[in-house]
Order: structure tokens, then sequence, then C-alpha cells
């Protein structure tokens, strides 16, 4: 460890750290640009200098290792002189969007201007006219005239996904990032080159317009799409501007977990946001009665009073549940408890969806994030037996996937010599119009719970988004159904 | 004595030949240190002779050298900085040219010293018919075998490799040159670590100016104190000087450091034409603060040059004379600072450009009362605070022109 | 379209290639010899030079880019480089660039219409003592005055 002192705060930190983590550590925030920790020192934005007793010069804090005894200043007047000139030139050339730019709000040259004193400019000239529009793939647009040549984005194709779509071409204040012809950037990374781009040089045309940073609400949680379980912060806006009572997702980005993703999350989680509001039931559905109001109480007494009308000793081959790995870890072990403890069901099945192929970063192969959260709940999941199903009297379905694993009709074959389906599901699908009951189900994001990932760390999160009116969680819906179980006639075979 | 130490030849057609270059005691410098010296005394003879860098920073070689770990396995370069980008500049030129295998025995020697067997020489894509010459000199040293495998019957030896760069003053700057052999964008390097450390290719590396290895086989031919013997006591040795512009006889002139300036335009350059007096001189190549005509007494070498807060960069010399306007040279600073930069890093980038940017306005007569103290709060706002060397090339000669000269620049605005 | 170089040229490519510790550091000399011929870098050749030292494309657009000596489209087939930098302005470059535009009757572009000559204003070329000077296809002309410009353009535009 390496002792040193920053604006008069001692701290220490291991050897080899640069001054710019050791001000953090101590506190202290060094304006930056280029800088990012994932990715090697780049030293180009100049914005990060320092004064080192006993150095001439201004040093880059980002690229100076620390040293024993180092003595740091980050607010000596050459400094912050130093930082307003790095401003200044940035700003010369740079174009003023602020009023049409989504990075508003959380735009570094924003931030660090607005610190630093709002100095007026002196740049007179005619300013470098580029391109403000290009797409350079999957649904990016750089803006040229924006762009700040910290070149992030650049290396972090090259050194953290490896594919490297995008260069620095021409020279001097004419240079230009861009992608070789039409060659674009491909890969599943994409979505972190927004995040990281410091200005709104890189946007997403997904956010592009919809609505203000500052009115976006984050909140953390685990992302459900894969098993490795990264770490996400949900950015919804819940009444104005929208209107009273209406809740809409912008944005999901990347949240810091060094355990597990760092600080990127794969483009699959990021296109999740439109899981939390897109196409969802939020509606009780009798099928014999569609046009009753239903609450999901009502609903949750007919299934067990038609679960307690077949025989105990039936219930084995006549009872089929279909069961998923969004579940959280409580709500699994509650379903766990009920259908094979207390129930003693043998028809119990997992419709997962079908596996991807893993991606050597963070994306997994397994595409639900807590298949270990179903072990050590007790089960040994296996996929739907269709013939099982067919043969069953009382089936209830959690979740959706299962649209996704069988076809429309193949789904109807089955389930037309059903008696009793019961479908809770988040989202509309093929199983609507099959159920006797459809119950609307929350979304990993409005649920509190936790997820074991690919690497058995299990992570516990807490809603990042309130729950739709109307919508259930799978743990309200097993405590009522154990609860309407439990006075049975049918003696100790349920608790 | 100026016909002792570099030896600029005569540009003919034959003076350049290994048979002539043999005739002069060529090569005698290279075998004796490769057959009966160790490494270090070599190094230890070139630091005592204290010779500094001839490209324009002016680092010890010798001193350069021994940061090379010794030891240790795996390749390491040497990389002999034929761009000569600096306006004014056209000594290696000559020296490539008149008497390539001077330089071909300095390499040799370097190399033999820090443990090196492959240099590459890179040479500026203008110069490739100069480098032909070059080409034609390695020829006849592998031939008869002072360049290649085992030389002088020792399993030394050495490669070298004529590489041409493709026309950017950036890559005369040792981190750039390196980023150009390896075939990318002549951007400089964050240092540390050092070329020494992590160079070409990942590994060791030394990088000399032309002029500088020239000058290695005399240190090891004629011993040290020779070399001390000339010129100033931290600053030994004599200089190509180039001087162009307004004199009557532009070209190079080999004179101890510490010759003065005045003395060089005008007992050896032949003066101002008939007419003109000076108004001022570039001292070191475009990049070295200009003097006004009352400076021309200081002598050329480092130490005089910086106290006189300017610097002998490259010993170009260029005269401007009273006829031409001062605005025309800030112009040519200008436009040329911003046509160079690499654009990595934000002060050069985007302050070349600006300066430049402000002074064609300026020029076009539009300029504004305000805009030379922008232009030197532009410049100061560069000093210091770049990845590389150039950022204070391009600010401290503007800087200094606009300081020096700036009543004349007021009055040209205010017309 | 597919670039191929001549099989002269071709292997002059291979034997540079051999010369250097690493494929990807050879890409500036092939680039010139690719130039020497064809006067000019086309976006075929690009690909071709990437799967030839193992570099992806975008490299090697990226060092076209940087480089000012390479040239991205058709050139003259005499290139002519005078300097406009210190000591050649000093010796009356502004006006002999000027004379020579008008004498090639370059407008706006850099290249005459007839396609045989090529202008480029340089930088510092490294010949101050000579001032003006130019480079006529890389060799060096000193002290051009105006008589001898346009002696050299009548020359090549006869041609």
């Amino acid at each position: 460890m390496v002792g040193l002192s920053i604006d008069g705060r001692a701290v220490r930190v291991p050897e080899g750290t640069n001054v710019l983590q050791a001000a953090e550590r101590a506190g202290v925030a060094i304006p930056h640009f280029c800088y990012h920790p994932a990715l090697e020192a780049e030293g180009n934005c100049r914005m990060c200098l320092v004064e080192i007793e006993g150095l001439p010069k201004l040093e880059l804090s980002c690229s100076t290792a620390v040293r024993e005894g180092m003595v740091v200043r980050t607010a000596a007047e050459r400094v912050v002189q130093a930082r307003k000139d790095v401003l200044e030139f940035l700003l010369a050339e740079h174009p003023l969007d602020c009023p049409i730019c989504d990075k508003a709000g959380e735009c570094r040259l924003q931030d660090y201007y607005d610190a630093h004193g709002l100095f007026p400019g002196r740049f007179f000239e005619a300013k470098e006219r580029r391109e403000k529009k290009v797409a350079i793939g999957r649904g990016l647009l750089l803006d040229r005239e924006r762009c700040i040549l910290c070149t992030r984005c650049v290396r972090f194709l090259r050194k953290v996904v490896g594919t490297g779509e995008l260069g620095v071409f021409e020279r001097g204040v004419r240079s230009e990032v861009g992608t070789y012809d039409a060659t674009p950037v491909a890969n599943n990374y994409s979505g972190n080159l927004v995040d990281i781009c410091p200005v709104g040089a890189i946007t997403d045309t997904d956010f592009r317009f919809r609505t203000r940073a500052w009115f976006l609400h984050g909140k953390p949680t685990v992302c459900p799409l894969c098993s490795r379980g990264c770490a996400v912060v949900v950015e919804s806006v819940s009444g104005y501007p929208l209107g009273e009572g209406e809740r809409r997702v912008f944005r999901v980005r990347a949240g810091d977990n060094p355990a597990v993703n760092g600080p990127w999350i794969c483009d699959l989680g990021r296109a999740g946001r439109r899981d939390i509001d897109e196409n969802r039931l939020t509606r009780m559905v009798k099928a014999a009665a569609p046009g009753v109001d239903l609450s999901w109480r009502e609903g949750i007494a007919e299934v067990a009073a038609r679960i307690l009308a077949v025989p105990g000793e039936e219930r084995g081959a006549r009872v089929a549940v279909v069961l998923n790995s969004f579940m959280t870890c409580e709500e699994l072990a509650a379903a766990g408890e009920l259908f094979l403890d207390g129930l003693r069901l043998a028809k119990v099945y997992f419709a997962d969806p079908a596996p991807g192929s893993a991606d050597r970063l963070l994306l997994t192969g397994e595409r639900a994030p807590n298949l270990r959260g179903a072990l050590e709940a007790g089960f040994q999941p296996r996929p739907p037996d269709l013939d099982a199903i067919a043969g069953a009297e009382v089936v209830l379905v959690f979740g959706p996937p299962i649209g996704a694993l069988f076809t429309e009709g193949v789904l109807r074959r089955t389930l037309a010599s059903v008696p009793a389906v019961y479908f809770f599901g988040s989202h509309a699908g093929p199983l609507d119009g099959l159920a006797g009951l459809v119950f609307p189900m929350a979304v990993p994001a409005e649920k509190s719970g936790s997820f074991i990932n690919v690497d058995g760390l299990r992570q516990a999160f807490g809603r990042a988004v309130e729950p739709r009116p109307g919508v259930v969680a799978e743990g309200a819906i097993l405590a009522a159904l154990a609860r309407a179980l439990v006075p049975s006639g049918g003696g100790a075979d349920v608790r | 004595m100026s016909q002792d130490a570099v030896r600029l030849l005569p540009a003919d057609g034959s003076s350049w030949r290994l048979e002539a270059y043999l005739g002069r005691g060529g090569y005698a410098a290279a075998r004796k240190a490769v057959t009966s010296m160790a490494p270090a005394d070599v190094i230890a003879e070139v630091r005592k002779a204290g010779l500094r860098g001839r490209g324009g920073a002016g680092f010890p070689a010798g001193l350069k050298w021994s940061f090379v770990p010794q030891g240790g396995a795996g390749p390491r370069y040497l990389c002999v900085n034929a761009d000569e980008g600096e306006p004014g500049t056209f000594k290696d030129r000559a020296i490539l040219v008149r008497n390539p295998h001077l330089l071909l025995e300095g390499m040799v020697i370097a190399a033999f010293a820090v443990g090196i067997r492959t240099a590459v020489v890179y040479v500026r894509g203008e110069y490739d018919r100069v480098a032909d010459r070059l080409r034609e000199a390695i020829a006849e040293a592998e031939k008869a075998g002072f360049i290649g495998p085992g030389l002088f019957g020792t399993d030394f030896g050495l490669d070298v490799i004529v590489h041409l760069g493709a026309g950017a003053y950036i890559c005369g700057e040792e981190t750039a040159l390196l980023e150009s052999v390896e075939g990318r964008r002549g951007q400089p390097r964050l240092k540390p670590p050092f070329p020494a450390v992590v160079g070409l290719f990942r590994a060791p590396t030394v990088i000399n100016n032309v002029e500088t290895l020239a000058s290695v086989p005399g240190i090891l031919a004629r011993g040290a104190d020779w070399f001390t013997a000339l010129g100033r006591p931290k600053d030994c040795g004599t200089r190509i000087f180039g001087v162009s512009g307004a004199v009557r006889r532009p070209g190079l002139f080999e004179l101890p450091t510490g010759t003065p300036l005045r003395t060089i335009i005008d007992d050896y350059a032949g003066g101002p034409p008939e007419g003109v007096s000076i108004k001022a001189v570039i001292p070191g190549g475009l990049s070295a603060p200009l003097l006004r005509a009352e400076e021309l007494g200081t002598p050329m070498d480092f130490d005089s040059l910086a106290q006189a807060c300017s610097m002998i960069g490259s010993a170009a010399i260029v005269v401007i004379g009273d006829r031409t306007p001062i605005i025309d040279v800030l112009q040519v600073m200008a436009r040329f600072y911003a046509h160079e930069s690499c654009g990595q890093c934000t002060p050069c980038r985007v302050g070349t450009s600006w300066i430049h940017k402000a002074v064609s306005r300026l020029a076009a007569g539009q300029g504004r009362p305000a805009d030379l103290d922008l232009i030197l709060s532009l410049a100061d706002g560069m000093k210091g605070r770049t990845l590389c060397p150039m950022g204070d090339a391009a600010a401290l000669p503007i800087h200094a022109l606009v300081t020096k000269f700036r009543d004349e620049l007021d009055r040209a605005v205010a017309r | 379209m597919s670039f191929a170089p001549s099989s002269a040229v071709l292997g002059r490519i291979d034997r540079t290639i051999a010369a250097y510790p690493e494929r990807a550091a050879a890409l500036l000399p092939v680039l010139h010899l690719i130039q020497g011929e064809s006067g000019w870098v086309p976006p075929e050749a690009e690909t071709w030079v990437a799967a030839k030292l193992g570099v992806p494309p975008i490299r090697v657009r990226e060092v076209l880019s940087f480089y000012t000596m390479f040239r991205r489209g058709p050139a003259g087939r005499t290139v002519i480089r005078v300097c406009r930098n210190l000591s050649c302005t000093l010796a009356g470059a502004e006006d002999l660039i000027g004379f020579l535009r008008a004498e090639l009757g370059l407008a706006g572009g850099d290249t005459t219409a007839d396609g045989a000559v090529t202008l480029a204003v340089v930088e510092c070329l490294g010949n101050c003592d000579n001032a003006p000077c130019l480079q006529i296809d890389g060799v060096d002309h000193g002290r051009v005055t105006k008589e001898r410009a346009a002696a050299i353009i009548g020359e090549l535009l006869g041609k």
C-alpha cells in the first residue's frame, strides 16, 4: 500500500493505483473525459491535469502512478486555469446543441463548464461543420460536431469487445470518428457506447428526443434476461411530464457491479426495457365472463377450490404446474413448498426460453436468470411434457415463456382436453385465449427478491419501478394459494 | 577544424562512396569499438564527450543509451530519426546524400554499445530520392561486411531497414516515429513508459537523430577529449548550422557550438542582401522563438539560447529581412502547426486550428485589437499542457513573435 | 471490382513484408508501393492490403487518411509538390504558387482537366537554401524562377 496526500487528505491505496483513482478514494473527484477505469489511460483530453509537489509541470492524474509521500493538489489556481483552458478549447469547436441534445443533464461538458465559471466564449471564427447524424449501426447515431475525440468509443470496441468497428480518420482538427465504409457497429455491446460517450456525440435512436435526463428516476435491479445477473439501473418517469398516474420506462443502463458485469451490460439487457412496459397483461380475465371485473384473490379462491376438488391421492397425476426460472428465489422456495412438499405434485415442469449462444463477455447461454434458484428450491427442472399435461385435469402455467417454446396450435391441442387451465402471465400471448382464468403478473423489475447467477452468486434486488396497477407478483399468488389450500379436507398432505 | 568533425563533403558523385570513405579512415572507429571495446565503455566514452542530441531536444546521447536495461533477451532496436520536418532544416539530408557511410558507421557503434541488432532509418517520405543514396551506401556496406551479420569477425551484426514516412511533421517526435514504423497513425505515446524500456514493437529502443549518430565515429576515433575541446563546456563539439532566408549565401556550415549567431549569418552566410537589414532571426527551426536584431550576438549553444528564451532546436537559422511583414511569418507558422497537429490531444488540436483561423482573419484585414491578446492567451493555454512537445513547439514561437513584434502587428490590425 | 498489383510490385511488396519483424509494420511501405504504381490507393486496394498484412481494413483507412502524401483519389500523371513554408515564402513562394496554378489552369481543384499534372502545396521540403523549391515526382528543384516554372509546366503539359 502507498500513502499519499490529496488536497490535504491522507489516503492509502494499492501500489500501481493512478492518482485519479486515489483521489476518488479520498473523496476528491478530478474532472476527466477520456479516462475510463476499464480502459488503459489515453491522456488525450488533458482535463485531469493536477499539481504534484516537486514536479514543475502539471501532470495527468489518470496516468501517473501514486508514490509514497506524494502531495497532490487538485484545486490549485493553475490547475483550475488548465481545466478552464481545456473546456474553452472543447467548447470552441462544439455546437450549441444543448436544447436539442439528448445528453443534456448528464453531460460532462455541461457539468464541468457549470462548475468552472460559465465564462463567455471568445471564439469568433467559423466552427468546423461536420455531419450530425451518422448512423453507425445498431440504432446508434454519431454527431461529429459534438464529438470531443476522447476515443473512448474507439478504445472500448477494440479492447473490451474486440470488434473494433470504429476508428479515427484524418488529422488535426479535421480528425473524425467513423466506421469503415458501410461496415457498421455490429455487436451485442454497442449500447455501452452511449453510456461511455461523455457528451452527446453518440446517441441511441431508442431514446432520441423522447424525454429529458432530469425527468428520469433510476433505480437498481438485476437484469433477468440471462443468468449473468448484471446490475442494471431502470430509468423511468412517473407523472409529470407524462400524465398523472402514468409511468413509462425510458431506458435501462448499466449499474456498476465489479463482481459481475463491471460497468457494462449487453444490448439484450438494454432492449429488456420494452418488456417492462410493452404488451402487458394488466387485468384479471375470466374466459367464461370476460366483461366481469374480478380480483386476483377471487381468482385464487377459484383455483384453490378446483385443486381441492381433485382427491388428494390423485393430485400427483391430475394437477400439472409449469413454472419458470424468472421467478425469484423466494417465490421458487414458496412454489417448492406448495407444489412439491405440500401437494406432492409429480407433473412439475419448467418452461424457460431455449438456450442461446453465450458470448465471451457477459451473455450466458441460459436465457433466464434463476435456474440455480430453482435447483436450490428443490426442483429438478425439466421441460414441459405435453402429453402428461394434456392428461391432467388442472393445469397452472406460470409465465409467458412457454408461448415461445411451442406454437399456438400445439398449445391449443395440448390444453384442449384439460378442463381447468389457469395462466399467470406478465405479457399477452397465445395462452390468453386458452385459459379459464388469466392472472396479470409482475415482471422482475416490479418485484423484490433474489436471483442466483451463473457463478452461484446470490443477488438481492428491490423494486426498480412501481408495479402496473392491477398486476400481482408470484409471491403473493403462491402465498394466497397456500393459505387457501390449508383448511383442506384432504388430511395432512397439505400444510 | 570543421573538416574533422561531421565532415560535410562535397556533393559530388564520388566523395560519398565507400572507397573514398575507407580512404579517409572510415569504419576504423567501428572496428575499434566492436573488436576491442566493451559496450559499456563505448557508452562511457560518448557520455564523457557530452554529445547532445542534434535533432532538437538536445538530450545527452550517451545517457539515453544507458537507459536501455543491460543484458536481457529479446530484440532491441535503433531508430534513426531522418524525418527532418522542422522548417528551415536541411542538414540531415546533406549527411544522407554526402556522407551516408559516416551515419552508418555511427549506427554500428551505437547499436554495438546498446546490444541492438536491427536499425530502422525513418526517412521522411519527401526524401525518397535522398534515401536512394542511403540505400546505395547500405548496399556497398553490406557487400563489404560493414553492415549485416558477423561484423569485423565478431558475432555482432546489424541489419538496417529504410522506412519511409508519408508527410507528417509529427513523426519527427520519437514516439510518433515508433507508431509510424509500426504501421499506425503517427500519434505520440504517453511517457512513461520511455522508449528505452518500451519502444518499437514494445522492445527497448534508442532513437537518435542523423547528425547525432554521424558525430559518434569522430568521438570514438579521436576520443572524448577531442570532442569536448570543441564548442562549449556543456554543449561540446561542432554542429551543422543551416542558414536560409534573407542572406546572400544560404547553406550549411559546420562550426563549433557557441559560435555567435551574428558570426554565422555575416561571416559565413554573407549577411543580408544589399539594402536589406535584419528584422528578426529564427535560430533553431520554426519552433524556436525568434530573436530580434539586437539579440543576434547570442552564442549558438543550448544554454545561451535557453537564456534568451529560445532554443537551438535543429540549428536551422532563418533570417527575416526588414521588408517582410511580420504578419506573413505569423501566418506561415499558424498554418503549419494547424496542418501538422496530429489531433490527438485537446489543446493542440483545437489551439493550433483556432490560432490559424484567427491569424487568417487578421491577415485578411478582419482583425480586431483584442485578437493579439487572444492569440497570446491561446498559446498560453497550450504551453505545457499537451501530450507531446509539439504543443510547445506551436505555442512558443507564436507567443514570442506576437510579443516581440506587437507594435507592428497592432498597426497591421488597425489598418 | 478487385485489386491486384502488378507482379513486379507484388514481388517488392512480399520482400518488403519479409523485412519487418511484424507484418503490420509494412503498411506504410506497401501503401507507397501501391501508390507508386497506380498514382493513388483505391478502396479495393485498402481491403487487399488489409488482408495481406492481417490488419483490419479500418486501420488501413485510418493510416491513409492521416498521412498527407497518400492520395485516395486519382492524381495527375505528374505530381508537383511546391513548398509554402517560411524560407520559401520569404523567397516568393506565394507568387510562385499563384503563377503555377494559373499556368496549369487550376481553378478550384489540384489536378489539371486533362489529368496531366497534380499540384500539391506542401510544407517544408528540407531544401531551404534553394528557396523557392518544388519537387517533380519526388525530384528536387530549387531556386525556381517564374521562367523556369513556365518552362517546366510547358514541358509537362506538352507531353
